[in-house]
């Protein structure tokens, strides 16, 4: 569904992405798991357009996304939750969520509410709340379900555990598995293994800007439990 | 579970008061009789739409200070339209003086949209420059320097409006206007006109089409811009170069800032006080605009939030929790 290939980001002079080639097959869930600086981050910006490349192609559903612009990535099926959840802070709940569904109507975006709902409680509970007031994890829902309400065949996660209690991670990872399970194609970023191989199929390490390791999870699970590379 | 929720019933308590008092407003006409009153009060009518224009903008994030380009282009097209084509219909002069400045904007939307900080507030200050110089430069049209004078009395409802009491009525009848258009705009777009606030990039790849909804704010803010003018040219009977200088752009985005630029009642407040106060201490032209420039500094520096943001201040409030944006 998504192929990249030797893709180099640069920041001015620091080479965040160095010709790195990643494959995420349809409907299966792929993680990347790299230190903090690995060069996360830049590849999942990179894929939505947040970043501009420096070399590489990547090809999502045999669509050049270098044709692509930015603004145009997510109405082609792409859904994006950022690292640090960034949801905006002095707009409600439910305003947060339908941000990412500004294309389709009223009636269609209640119902898109209502089917997130089922999977978040809390979007029901709090749907007039200000996002700002909201704890990490509840915030890091709002991101997710904000990502989802444009229904996307693609949904890219940036460190959505990050800095969250075991109890947020469990519904989280239960939320990422009911995507998957309804076809959702999810490619995700963690810093810690551990959890989030628990919910991937095959997963990817990152250590400075390039790829170290990949394959499917039991593989890499057992060398992440002898912290091979953490 | 209630999702589906009315226009009417997201109407905040902010823009409720403000078409309340506008609203009420209607009713001054018929208290006032003092021609100095009745002057001040049409001139803080205009000054209300003007800030409005302003206002819907910076819900963007967007300082403009096109006001009176804008405002031109509304006052010469009712005046042309008046004094050249016998239209006195106070309905299609409205339609008109709203829609050509809506239309002007979209190409013009196109080009300096994509601007972004302070390269389009010098860009939309440009525009400010411009329209005089055009003005003077088109004499056929705008009759140059000396304007179109003359202004026939604008009928409604086959009754001309010609002493200065029945237009006070009709310019308080257009900020009505003004303040119901900018309500409906702000609230029917107030997601996507937050999420470009907050954060355009991250909007856009959410799938939010920011220049789209720009664009809309853009031609809306321009065609209240073009209402303000209007009823500029209507209270002095002539449109002129001189009505629409750049630098009086200043004092709109100064009504709106010093008033509060974070609800729809910052606009009105700062309009009422601030023409009142240059009224009061009789400032004309560039001195108030040089005083006004140097109050919206401080209300920058010093008050974020404007008089209505120190106001809400002070107000006791329920519960005191912290916003995070994490
Ligand atoms: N906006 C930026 N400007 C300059 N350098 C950056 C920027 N963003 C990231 N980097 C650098 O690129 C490298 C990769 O960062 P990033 O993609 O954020 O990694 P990760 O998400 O894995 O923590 C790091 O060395 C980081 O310092
Ligand atoms: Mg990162």
């Amino acid at each position: 569904m998504l192929e990249i290939r030797d893709l180099t980001v640069r920041y001015g002079g620091i080479l965040a992405l160095d010709k790195i080639s990643i494959t995420v097959p349809k409907e299966e869930t792929v993680i990347l798991v790299g230190a903090n600086g690995a060069g996360k981050s830049s590849l999942i910006n990179a894929i939505i357009g947040m970043v501009p490349t420096a070399g590489g192609s990547m090809t999502f559903e045999g669509v050049d996304l270098a044709k692509v612009a930015p603004s145009m990535r997510a109405g082609h099926g792409i859904g994006y939750s950022p690292e640090g959840r960034r949801v905006f802070p002095t707009m409600t709940v439910r305003d947060n969520v339908l941000a990412g569904a500004s294309r389709i109507g009223r009636a269609a975006q209640a119902d898109v509410y209502d089917k997130l709902a089922t999977l978040f409680p809390m979007l029901r509970d709090k749907s007039d709340d200000l996002a700002g007031y909201l704890s990490g994890g509840q915030q890091q829902m709002v991101a997710i379900a904000r990502a989802m309400s444009a229904s996307p065949k693609l949904l890219l996660l940036d460190e959505p555990f990050l800095g969250l209690a075991p109890v947020w991670i469990q519904q989280i990872s239960d939320a990422i598995r009911q995507f998957s399970k309804s076809g959702v194609t999810v490619l995700m970023t963690e810093q810690m293994a551990v959890p989030a191989l628990k919910v991937a199929t095959r997963g990817y390490v990152m250590r400075g800007g390039a790829i170290l390791r990949e394959g499917p999870v039991a593989e890499l699970r057992s060398a992440a439990l002898a912290e091979e590379y953490l | 579970m209630q999702t589906k929720t009315s226009l009417l019933s997201r109407i905040g308590a902010a823009e409720l008061i403000a078409l309340a008092v506008m609203v009420s407003a209607l009713a001054l006409p018929f208290f006032v009789s003092n021609a100095a009153t009745v002057s001040l009060l049409t001139q803080i009518m205009i000054g209300v739409m003007g800030a409005l224009s302003v206002y819907i903008m910076l819900r963007m994030d967007l300082m403009i200070f096109a006001v009176p380009a804008f405002m031109a282009i509304g006052g010469y097209t009712a005046a042309i339209l008046s004094v050249r084509h016998d239209v006195t219909d106070v309905f299609l002069l409205v339609a008109a003086s709203f829609g050509i400045p809506f239309l002007v904007a979209i190409p013009l939307g196109f080009l300096v949209l994509r601007m972004r900080g302070v390269y389009f507030v010098l860009v939309t200050f440009v525009l400010a420059e411009i329209m005089p110089l055009l003005l003077f430069e088109t004499p056929r049209l705008t009759g140059g320097s000396n304007g179109i004078a003359g202004l026939p009395a604008v009928v409604a409802f086959g009754r001309p409006i010609e002493d200065s009491t029945s237009i006070l009525f009709m310019c308080t009848a257009l900020a009505l206007l003004a303040t119901a258009i900018t309500v409906a705009l702000t609230r029917v777009f107030r997601p996507q006109f937050e999420s470009i606030r907050e954060n355009e990039l991250l909007g856009q790849s959410l799938g939010l089409l920011a220049w789209k909804y720009k664009i809309y704010g853009f031609c809306v803010s321009a065609g209240i811009a073009g209402l303000a003018g209007f009823a500029l040219v209507e209270m002095l009977m002539t449109a002129h170069p001189s009505s629409f200088s750049a630098l009086s752009s200043v004092n709109y985005v100064a009504y709106t800032i010093v008033g509060g630029q974070a609800s729809i009642l910052g606009p009105l407040v700062g309009a009422a006080l601030l023409v009142w106060a240059s009224n009061l201490f009789s400032l004309q032209g560039e001195v108030s605009q040089g005083l006004f420039g140097i109050l919206l500094i401080v209300a920058v520096i010093f008050a974020k939030g404007g008089i209505v943001g120190v106001v809400e201040k002070l107000r006791p409030k329920p519960k005191a929790s912290r916003l995070t944006a994490s």
